[in-house]
């Protein structure tokens, strides 16, 4: 294999296994080709030519949810869950996407008008679109059958971008603090186009005038996970052009926060590229962070008293070290009597397309998850990734416990009840 | 060797597909554990479920010679759990049922592959306390540990894990599965055979369950961080305080090489010119513990500590020990092989033993590091190196063979809590007679007539 490092960086694996207490995959099965020791040593054999690539070397390294709680836990600091990217992209040097993940990475989602107009059209068929009642949902069954199982929310319609303005203002009376952007995120904008709103004009009302600029394509965290890191660097170069004008891009999407605060990271190899990204990487905030940063505290909710829990996404809590900002605001909103739950930093067991191939797995670390909700007998579990809210959404309804999931947003504006979702 | 297909299949049979592996690269993810740099490859790993399971394996193997090696999660740091002969790698982890939690008569029993951090996690939730504490604990295994007879920083208080075991559920190379001990501390019914199983580093049976005794959680804890300016002024402190009766749960020594690496890593104002820390943590009842705090100030201040003080709050006291712990990884940071050594001696003669080390080090040009357990005699030098590096290499081994020669000249032991395993075989002769190797041999032909439990191990 060509010299990528990765021999050095696994070697600074001593080997200990505290990997193993915090790795939710590892918890489940218990396999050594599962967790980041097992995982480092066959990486850096196999970059040896000491051992074969092949198909169980490839199964071992796609058999990460990629949460990076290994590194939190890993007394050497083995960025684990960037080796495993980075054999993945090794992996796809050598042999390609499959034809599948080729159209979707390389086509639909780096070109997302044409995924608009992909969803926009399916969000007419029968049942797709929001209606009371059990409708069909041709579409969204159909992915379901593909993704295991998984329950998926139903299209918005309209898309976020049709629900508010290219350009939000502070309502009036508000001062007005500043020009922001916002990166909403394939899932706000075609999934969660409510919660999306909500996250506008709390902005908004916290007086920021809110851009949402045309011309963003998805963050590439998808692609760049699956090891494709080739048509990652096109997403994200597309994306920091739009954004390049704006001081503060906020996103309340974990996982779409998480890829644009790592761009620099993407373009290792290329020194004019690094350096920019480096430079938009900074201007990135996280929903929670950029509020709590400037002080901003929910004073003039509307909701009504709720227990509440929050999940940390690892897209936050693992990726950005995000876990004091959202809490901060939740014990400072009125009416909320929050509730930690046990283990909330564990994965919700979905990462991504993972939930999707390795299903099982992923139901068990839900089970974990879900459990743990529900002995806080909270009514409301709030999260900051649409990710983590379909998982979660999912195990309510598979586990039949009553407990809204939103995203911070929606709590903050007391809009609740506006999401839900049938299976 | 190679296992045939008709062996393979038999596996299959009893324990399911899900819980045998043969890829080759399944089969090299369990050629290692936490050992530098030891390897070895087995023919197929299987994950038992029950005793019975492992009866069925055992009962297979010894009819066809097949090795068996028994693994936890393989944190093991002296080679124990590496197939080196092939065969068999029997695999607890998934085993990891805490069976019955007797708060009434402080004992629990748990199957072999629970993890320790997740037993001392339940254990919390009834306000008991499992005092061995193997800085693996986060991943290492109470059959493991059994194994092993691993301890930690709490053994100067409390003991390690032989301290703890009053029965387990063994089961033999023929198959058969027996229950050993009971589950009272006082049982002098016949030979004390779970003693005999504990540390036997799996050379003997199989581990399927333990019955361990458990403490309540100390009501109170304190720290106290003390420092010095010389190593042995450190040594003569921890003797005072031991000789005056005051028995603190963890005495901890780290170098000025650890310290300030730690300070690199993880600035937590230790101060970086001392040459030598010793952290106490004291517990127990309320009262008793102010007493012994401010014993163990006043007591290092007479032996001529430059600083002692309680830790402020528990907050400074958990990063204290998170240093502590960090040492451990600071030494792995710095050099590309690291010889982690184990050697133990009576705590009056850990000031002899470290100025030994320090003279190697200079003789040997190498860098020595030092941290230990003080108050039981028991330290960790290890020495900075790269098995790349042949020269650099060959002195660091030298350098090892002569503390283990001057461990033993002051009455100590080459290994205190690691075991012997692989990597310190070839030295059991320097710290055994003939009879009581024989005597070793003689009883693992009772356990295991076939030699097929962890060949290889222990002795040459």
């Amino acid at each position: 294999m060509a010299d990528s490092g990765l021999i050095e960086k696994t070697s600074k694996c001593m080997k200990c296994g505290f990997c193993m207490s915090s790795c939710p995959v590892y918890r489940v099965d218990h396999m050594e080709t599962h967790v980041a020791r097992g995982r480092n040593m066959l990486i850096n054999w196999a970059e040896k030519n000491e051992i074969a690539s092949d198909d169980s070397f490839r199964e071992s390294i796609y058999y990460c949810l990629l949460c990076n709680r290994c590194e939190a836990t890993c007394p050497a600091r083995v960025a684990s869950a960037n080796i495993t990217l980075d054999a993945r992209a090794n992996l796809v040097k050598q042999n390609g996407l499959p034809w599948f993940q080729r159209i979707i990475y390389r086509g639909i989602i780096r070109h997302r008008s044409l995924m608009a107009r992909g969803l926009g059209l399916a969000s007419w068929l029968p049942g797709v679109s929001v209606k009371e009642g059990k409708p069909f949902r041709h579409l969204a069954d159909f992915v379901s059958i593909f993704a295991g199982g998984l329950a998926i929310p139903r299209i918005s319609k309209p898309f976020l971008s049709r629900r508010i303005p290219p350009r939000t203002y502070p309502p009036k009376g508000t001062k007005v603090r500043g020009e922001i952007a916002v990166f909403p995120g394939c899932a706000f904008e075609f999934f969660f186009a409510g919660a999306g709103k909500d996250m506008v004009l709390s902005l908004a009302e916290a007086g920021f005038e809110v851009v949402y600029p045309g011309g963003l394509t998805c963050c590439g965290l998808a692609v760049h996970s699956a090891g494709d890191f080739r048509t990652a660097r096109l997403m994200a170069k597309e994306n920091m052009e739009v954004l390049s004008r704006f001081d503060y891009i906020v996103t309340g999407c974990a996982t779409c926060g998480s890829a644009l605060k790592n761009y620099g990271d993407w373009f290792s190899g290329d020194d004019h590229w690094q350096t920019k990204a480096r430079d938009f990487s900074r201007r990135v905030k996280d929903f929670s962070e950029f509020l709590f940063s400037q002080g901003f505290s929910p004073s003039d909710t509307k909701t009504s008293p709720v227990t509440v829990t929050y999940h940390d996404p690892c897209h936050l809590r693992w990726h950005q070290g995000i876990n004091d900002s959202p809490r901060k605001i939740l014990n400072a909103a009125p009416g909320i009597n929050y509730i930690e739950m046990e283990g909330a930093d564990k994965c919700c067991g979905l990462g991504g397309s993972f939930g999707i191939t390795h299903r099982e797995v992923s139901l068990a670390i839900q089970r974990d998850k879900i459990e743990s909700i529900e002995r806080t007998k909270a009514e409301v579990v709030v999260t900051s990734c649409p990710g983590c809210m379909i998982q979660l959404m999912d195990g309510m309804s598979r586990h039949r416990v009553s407990c809204e999931v939103m995203h911070l947003s929606q709590l903050i504006r007391g809009q609740r009840g506006r999401l839900r979702m049938r299976r | 060797m190679a296992l045939t297909s008709s062996i393979r299949k038999i596996l299959v049979e009893t324990i399911g597909e899900s819980g045998v592996l043969v890829s080759p690269l399944e089969l090299a993810a369990y050629s290692f554990d936490g050992t530098t740099d030891c390897r070895g490859l087995p023919d197929v790993v299987v994950f038992p479920t029950t005793a019975g399971h492992i009866s069925r394996i055992m009962k297979l193997a010894n009819e066809n010679n097949i090795p068996v090696t028994v693994r936890g999660a393989g944190t093991n740091v002296s080679g124990g759990s590496i197939p080196t002969s092939g065969g068999i790698v029997l695999c607890t982890t998934r085993m990891n049922r805490i069976i019955d939690l007797d708060a009434d008569n402080f004992t629990v029993t748990a199957e072999a592959g629970v993890v320790l951090n997740d037993l001392n996690q339940e254990l919390l939730r009834h306000k008991l306390f499992f005092p061995p504490d193997p800085q693996s604990f986060l991943a290492a295994t109470i059959g493991g540990c059994v194994s092993e007879n691993a301890g930690g920083p709490y053994a100067v208080k409390y003991g390690v894990f032989k301290h703890y075991l009053l029965g387990m559920t063994i089961v033999l190379s023929s198959g058969s599965i027996v229950a050993l001990g009971g589950r009272t501390v006082k049982n002098v019914t016949g030979y004390d055979l779970p003693q005999l199983i504990c540390g036997s580093e799996g050379t003997l049976a199989v581990v399927a369950e333990v019955t361990l005794r458990l403490l309540t959680l100390p009501s109170e804890k304190k720290t106290v961080l003390a420092v010095f300016n010389e190593v042995t002024t450190a040594g003569d402190a921890v003797h005072k305080i031991l000789a005056e009766g005051v028995l603190p749960a963890k005495i901890e020594l780290m170098d000025n090489w650890v310290i300030r690496q730690i300070e690199e890593i993880t600035p937590l104002g230790l101060p970086t010119k001392a040459e030598a820390i010793l952290l106490f943590e004291l517990d127990g009842m309320d009262e008793a513990v102010k007493k012994e705090t401010r014993a163990v100030i006043n007591l290092c201040s007479l032996a001529g500590a430059l600083e002692v003080r309680a830790a402020r709050d528990s907050r400074e006291a958990e990063n204290f020990w998170t240093a502590r712990r960090a040492g451990f990884s600071a030494i792995f940071g710095k050099a590309p092989t690291v010889l982690a050594e184990d050697v133990t001696v009576p705590p009056s003669r850990i000031p002899d033993l470290i100025g030994r080390i320090k003279k190697l080090a200079n003789d040997y040009s190498l860098t020595i590091v030092i941290l230990g357990h003080a108050g039981d005699g028991n330290l960790h030098p290890s020495i900075l190196t790269d098995k790349d590096d042949s020269g650099h290499y060959n002195r660091a081994e030298e350098a090892i063979h002569k503390i283990f020669a001057a461990a033993l000249e002051m009455g100590g032991a080459i290994s205190g809590e690691h075991g012997i395993g692989l990597e310190k075989k070839k030295f059991l002769k320097q710290a055994m007679s003939p009879e009581e190797i024989g005597l070793m041999k003689d009883i693992k032909k009772v356990f295991d007539p076939k030699g097929i439990l962890n060949p290889g191990k222990i002795w040459e």
